[in-house]
């Protein structure tokens, strides 16, 4: 018995069907055409069912990589060859010399074609809330009820939207030969990623797991970019990379045991995770030595600056308030303004940062965004004005379209009425 | 000890609609499940059976095949278990954790014992 027991169990690495799933359906997909990546990814959940039910029983296999991609190559030749006895004329003669030649699932054919299905997902043809869908699908091998689970959404309305995605699909064309399609579609691409990170990041009461599991996603299609060889300038991967890292790192520490969201400021910061940090800084490193800035590049900065202080309070808060007038350069937007007035808050004091959100609020629509009276509600309580703080946090309230928002906002507002019930009557 | 015969029931293929992931924790969990009894002696055999097959009967003098068995429930796969009894064959075969799922059923069966004999 003992021989038998010292013998090494071969093990999967984590969520290797997951990121096995992505690759497949991507190199499948190029093989069959955008048009039929429904059938792509019925032909690798059989592959992966197929494994399922022998390694369940006989245990892991040596090389389970080769063992699925055996098993998937069948079953795309049997698709295949039914294809060719309907339709004769389809014979690509191109496709069929790439097989024979480069393996059916070669690594440079995998990377490739990973890349190129991510650009076709982000296609401005894909309607954007498809896109992250058909990404998480398609690429990241998450099923129907795991996304709708990871976006407070239900099955029919992800399946809805798979749906349109994969007919908007049909249409794209990509070429990563040709630089110009590249350096066009990559902001879109890096934009969402990031959009990706964040549903992820926002934290929740309930799917901790699975929401994190997005922000890794995000970070491992981030550094399917960096690693490519067809993109020449990466200056933007690696700045998002570095912003994800440092964003990540703090996960941990964002809510509370019994699922609250807890602010920066009120937060362990011996709970964040010193490797992703880490990590950020060697490629916020590699992108200071170039002369490109993006926008990711400032964010990271700003996010670094948190990262690496001991304290809230001894945040350097002027060196971030000038990033932000830096990134406000590149996109002056609403969001970037409510985001600066935090800065503005520590260094020129709540009462200047109040007077610029009331005058954003008059210029641009931001006052139909929930985050916008929770932001000046937050102010207007430390400013001990909490008649205001009590009504910008009910408009908020109002505004507010996730439960898990909604939560935070009526505890906000119970805690005000607990400090202070004379100072708001 | 006796040898017992599990049988593993299900209807249709319940694994088709987990996601990767949990396909992935699934064969964890019961593949170290499985791996432990081998490695104890008790697990003769454990096989997958194909979700395809026919069933032969004798009607009218000759021998017929199919329709196969009416009801969707089939059989999937089986374990061939050595056990002290009925008590703790079923004992062992409620640990199977593919149980947790919620979508499989599990015959289990004494393999008939003359003294003796067998």
């Amino acid at each position: 018995m003992n021989s038998q027991q010292s013998k090494k169990a071969n093990q999967l690495t984590s969520h290797f069907f997951r990121n096995e799933y992505g690759k497949l359906v991507a190199v499948i997909t190029r093989y069959l055409g955008n048009a039929h990546v429904e059938t792509a990814e019925d032909i690798v959940q059989e592959t992966l069912l197929k494994a399922t039910e022998h390694w369940e029983m006989k245990g892991i296999p040596e090389n389970p990589k080769a063992w699925l991609y055996t098993t998937a190559k069948n079953l795309t030749l049997n698709v295949l060859k039914r294809k060719k006895y309907q339709r004769e004329y389809e014979s690509q003669t191109d496709q069929k010399s790439e097989m024979n030649e480069i393996g059916f699932f070669s690594d440079e054919l995998i990377e490739d074609s990973q890349l190129k299905m991510m650009f076709a997902c982000c296609h401005p043809s894909v309607s954007e809330n498809s896109q992250i869908a058909l990404i998480l699908k398609i690429l990241s091998g998450f099923s129907v009820s795991e996304i709708a689970n990871a976006f407070f959404s239900n099955e029919e309305t992800i399946n809805k939207r798979l749906v349109r995605g994969r007919l908007q699909l049909r249409k794209v064309k990509i070429d990563l030969s040709l630089k110009f399609d590249i350096d066009k579609r990559l902001e879109a691409v890096l934009k969402t990623i990031y959009l990706l990170f964040n549903e992820g990041y926002f934290p929740a009461s309930k799917n901790q797991v699975i929401r994190f599991d997005l922000c890794l996603e995000a970070i491992r299609l981030a550094r399917l970019l960096e690693e490519s060889t067809v993109i020449a300038n990466k200056t933007a991967c690696s700045a998002l990379l570095a912003l994800m890292y440092f964003n990540a790192s703090r996960f941990a520490s964002r809510v509370s045991d019994t699922g609250e969201i807890i602010d920066l400021k009120e937060q362990d910061r011996s709970k964040w995770d010193s490797l992703l940090i880490q990590r950020g800084m060697q490629h916020l490193n590699n992108i200071t030595l170039t002369k490109t800035i993006t926008k990711y590049s400032i964010l990271a900065a700003i996010s670094a600056n948190h990262c690496i202080s001991e304290s809230y309070k001894k945040t350097n808060w002027d060196e971030i308030l000038s990033l932000y007038d830096q990134l406000m350069l590149l996109e002056d937007s609403p969001i970037t303004q409510l985001n600066r007035s935090v800065a503005l808050a520590e260094v020129k004091g709540v009462q200047a940062a109040i007077s610029t959100l009331e005058t954003l609020g008059k210029e641009s629509d931001i006052n139909n965004y929930f985050l916008y009276h929770f932001t000046l509600a937050e102010f207007h309580k430390t400013n001990k004005t909490f008649k205001k703080a009590y009504s910008a946090y009910n408009r908020a309230l109002n505004l507010a379209k996730n439960p898990r928002d909604k939560e935070l906002l009526k505890k906000k507002l119970n805690t005000l009425v607990l400090i202070s019930p004379s100072q708001l009557s | 000890m006796r040898e017992f015969l599990l049988l593993i029931r299900s209807e249709e293929e319940p694994k088709a609609n987990l996601s990767p992931d949990q396909m992935q924790q699934h064969i964890e969990k019961v593949g170290g499940y499985l791996k432990k009894l081998t490695e104890e002696g008790r697990m003769k055999s454990a096989q997958p059976l194909e979700m395809e097959g026919t069933m032969l009967s004798y009607k009218n003098g000759q021998i017929v095949d199919g329709p196969y068995n009416e009801t969707k429930e089939i059989i999937s796969g089986y374990y061939h278990l050595m056990a002290k009894d009925l008590d703790e064959a079923i004992a062992i075969a409620k640990q199977d954790p593919r149980f947790e799922e919620g979508i499989w059923r599990m015959e289990v069966r004494p393999i008939k014992y003359v003294e003796g004999i067998n």
